[in-house]
């Protein structure tokens, strides 16, 4: 039983770590603009791919990661320029989001089918852990993720940058008249959670594979984790994708693996359901 | 009310009239031949079917086309949608005036597709695996009587191909016990998963775990784990539609388990999977679905078409569906210049085509790029001398074909890091 328990505490917390890193990035840019950005999940994908076709053309891997970066950042541009005009519409920028992410995701299909492909992992083969093969570069991601996540945490509280974005979440005209320029904090604000996404869809393309269906993956797994941490709420997203990441295992390990997902949305559900706000989300 | 019959009779008869014209209209002016091929165009096996389409109706284009009438191509994208194929399917049909329709992965779109062709009476020359196709024709010859299996065998037969990987690893020095199976959370496995465990009992085998996958599913480090703990000799991937099969792949080659992977996966078949792993696709034994492999073609024609797909299109063949596409062309072509040649009054009538395509069974298969045969209830004819499903191997950047020993073209090699 304590193995049981220990390989989902460790498979939990590994698969836990990049899905933080996504879902992260969504609530940031939710919580501060009010925006609920459906082409997060591009910015995922298409990180992965710049740096996988890069890095497989002889670029150097270390720069193609780099790329694939800035390229994810980009897209976090495009998002803030077309959400711009429309942004006081909610259901304008839901559409605007919606149909940017399944334009890019046609563009990927047409051009690299719908197979997956994989980046090789930068540190390759595995420790064990009472009897549990965990791989090295499961490890690295999540240490990363989670060095990520922590500088992310301690940027919005303890930085002034940081402080621009609380106030402009908190009240944007507000924050505006003590003379914060709140477009560029939400241009900051729109780049930064694209690049956390596209750095997790890296990390992801180590670990698995990508194709461009990975994008709507992606989306789901960041929209039900900032739903369930509470809407806009950064560290309610960080421990929610935790609490996803063991369900996941726990229901892999004990219903199978055709379960995981339906159990892990039926959890949500059921959370919400008790807690409407989310785990760390306040009524506004 | 009799002024309203009578002029609903007039209407009926007007209808009537007016179809047989439009029919007759149709035949008198036939300036071309249409072929349609239909599939999920954004993926490799969509693509693979119509790139290879194409190819044959530019060699066919190129010497003549048939009985002298230019062949056209017509496109029809299922999205792996139901609805969609369906709809896709009576365009083809109706509108665009297909022939014959090539294509259609897969299993679950098939079966919708196959009542749209009823109704439109159009031939089918198919892909997918589900033994439930073949059931139709056999259960409702008249219905369903223009559906024809060209691809790939039913899945059933993947049991068989499936059981005799068992046989050959054992009979190659690798000692399978228990098997744990991975495979797709959809119709097409189940059929295979039942006739594999008799098959299996009878070589003294064990199916320590069954687990089936959702679309998407990628967690396999969980399961290559649970697999070791239950002691499994094989695990044994039954996967298609999942679409992660090489994420298992490359996360058995990271963990270097004690376990040999070898079973059903449609990504090894893929020629390009070495490289989109980066290499981590090395030492999985797979079958080769649909009877031929890129560096193990079966016969002459294939040899050509393998190389003039590359010549063509700067690549092999996506997925193996090429080849039934390609040959479905081919043998549509054949069959109606036997019709033709027996001075049937109409030799595209897909009624008369079907009688002709009937006359490619056990002992008369049609040499294309596969020997192609039909069963009476219109599957693909299994077996070495037919279209069989190769037991192969990834080895070093290349697949290589195992078993049977008549095909073979390498010998099953164990990962280093097996016991």
């Amino acid at each position: 039983m304590i193995d049981v328990l220990l390989k989902i505490i460790v498979f939990g917390t590994v698969v836990g770590g990049i899905w933080g890193l996504v879902a992260s990035g969504f609530s940031l840019i939710f919580g501060v603009s009010r925006i609920l950005n459906f082409a997060h999940g591009a910015a995922f994908v298409c990180a992965a791919y710049v740096a996988i076709l890069l890095s497989g053309s002889g670029f150097n891997v270390y720069l193609s990661i780099l790329a694939g970066l800035a390229v994810s950042g980009l897209l976090g541009y495009l998002v803030y320029l077309l959400t711009r005009p429309v942004r006081k519409n909610e259901v304008m920028v839901i559409i605007v989001t919606l149909a940017l992410a399944l334009l890019i995701q046609q563009i990927l299909l047409v051009n690299f089918g719908d197979k997956g492909i994989s980046m090789l992992p930068l540190v390759q083969g595995f420790v064990e852990l009472n009897n549990i093969k965990v791989t090295n570069m499961r490890i690295a991601s999540f240490v990363l993720a989670v060095a990520s996540l922590v500088s992310l945490d301690l940027m919005v509280s303890k930085t002034r940058i940081g402080k621009k974005i609380i106030a402009t979440s908190q009240d944007s005209e507000a924050a505006m008249l003590t003379g914060i320029d709140v477009e560029k904090v939400l241009i900051l604000v729109m780049v930064l959670s694209s690049i956390l996404a596209g750095f997790a869809g890296i990390l992801y393309a180590q670990i698995f594979a990508i194709s461009p269906e990975t994008s709507l993956k992606a989306l789901i797994y960041a929209f039900a984790i900032v739903i369930l941490g509470g809407l806009g709420s950064l560290r309610g997203s960080i421990v929610s994708s935790f609490i996803v990441g063991y369900i996941l295992v726990l229901t892999i390990t004990f219903l199978g693996a055709r379960w995981s997902e339906f159990v892990m949305l039926l959890a949500i559900v059921t959370i919400l359901v008790v807690r409407p706000t989310g785990l760390f989300g306040v009524e506004e | 009310m009799r002024y309203a019959k009578a002029v609903l009779t007039l209407l009926i008869l007007l209808a009537a009239v007016t179809s047989l014209c439009v029919q007759g209209g149709q035949k008198a002016e036939r300036g071309k031949v249409v072929i349609g091929v239909i599939g999920p165009m954004s993926s490799p096996e969509g693509m693979a079917e119509e790139k290879a389409v194409k190819l044959a109706v530019e060699e066919i284009n190129a010497q003549g086309g048939i009985l002298g009438y230019p062949v056209e191509v017509v496109v029809g994208d299922t999205k792996l949608d139901s609805n969609t194929a369906s709809t896709e399917f009576r365009r083809l049909a109706t509108i665009e005036n297909a022939d014959v329709v090539i294509g259609g992965f897969s299993s679950g779109v098939m079966l919708t597709m196959m009542e749209t062709m009823a109704e439109t009476k159009t031939l089918f020359l198919a892909d997918a695996s589900s033994p439930a196709h073949a059931k139709k024709v056999a259960e409702n010859y008249d219905r369903y009587k223009y559906w024809f299996r060209v691809t790939q065998n039913n899945g059933s037969t993947f049991a068989l191909d499936l059981a005799d990987m068992v046989k050959f690893l054992k009979d190659s020095g690798y000692d399978v016990k228990k098997v744990y199976i991975i495979r797709d959370e959809h119709v097409w496995t189940d059929p295979v998963v039942e006739a594999l465990i008799p098959l299996l009992e009878e070589q003294g085998v064990e199916i320590v775990k069954d687990v089936r996958v959702p679309r998407g599913y990628s967690e396999y480090e969980q399961l290559i784990q649970e697999a070791d703990s239950l002691d499994a000799d094989l695990i044994m991937p039954i996967l298609a539609i999942v679409g992660t099969g090489d994420i298992l792949t490359k996360q058995w080659v990271t963990l270097k388990p004690n376990i040999l992977l070898a079973g059903h996966d449609l990504a090894a078949i893929d020629a390009e999977l070495y490289n989109k792993t980066n290499g981590m696709a090395n030492y999985e034994v797979f079958l080769a679905d649909g009877g031929a492999l890129i560096t193990a073609p079966p016969t002459e024609k294939c040899k050509e078409f393998v190389e003039a797909y590359k010549k063509k299109y700067g690549h092999y063949p996506e997925s193996h569906q090429a080849y039934g596409a390609y040959d479905a062309v081919y043998l549509y072509k054949t069959v109606v210049e036997m019709a033709a040649k027996d001075g049937e009054d109409d030799p595209f009538n897909p009624d008369v085509l079907v009688n002709y395509l009937e006359k490619f069974d056990a002992s008369n298969p049609i040499m294309l790029t596969r020997p192609i045969a039909f069963y009476k209830n219109h599957d693909l004819m299994w077996g070495d001398n037919y279209v069989r499903n190769w037991i192969s191997q990834w080895q070093d950047g290349k697949q290589y074909i195992i078993y049977p020993e008549s095909v073979a073209n390498g010998e099953l090699k164990l990962p280093p890091w097996i016991e």
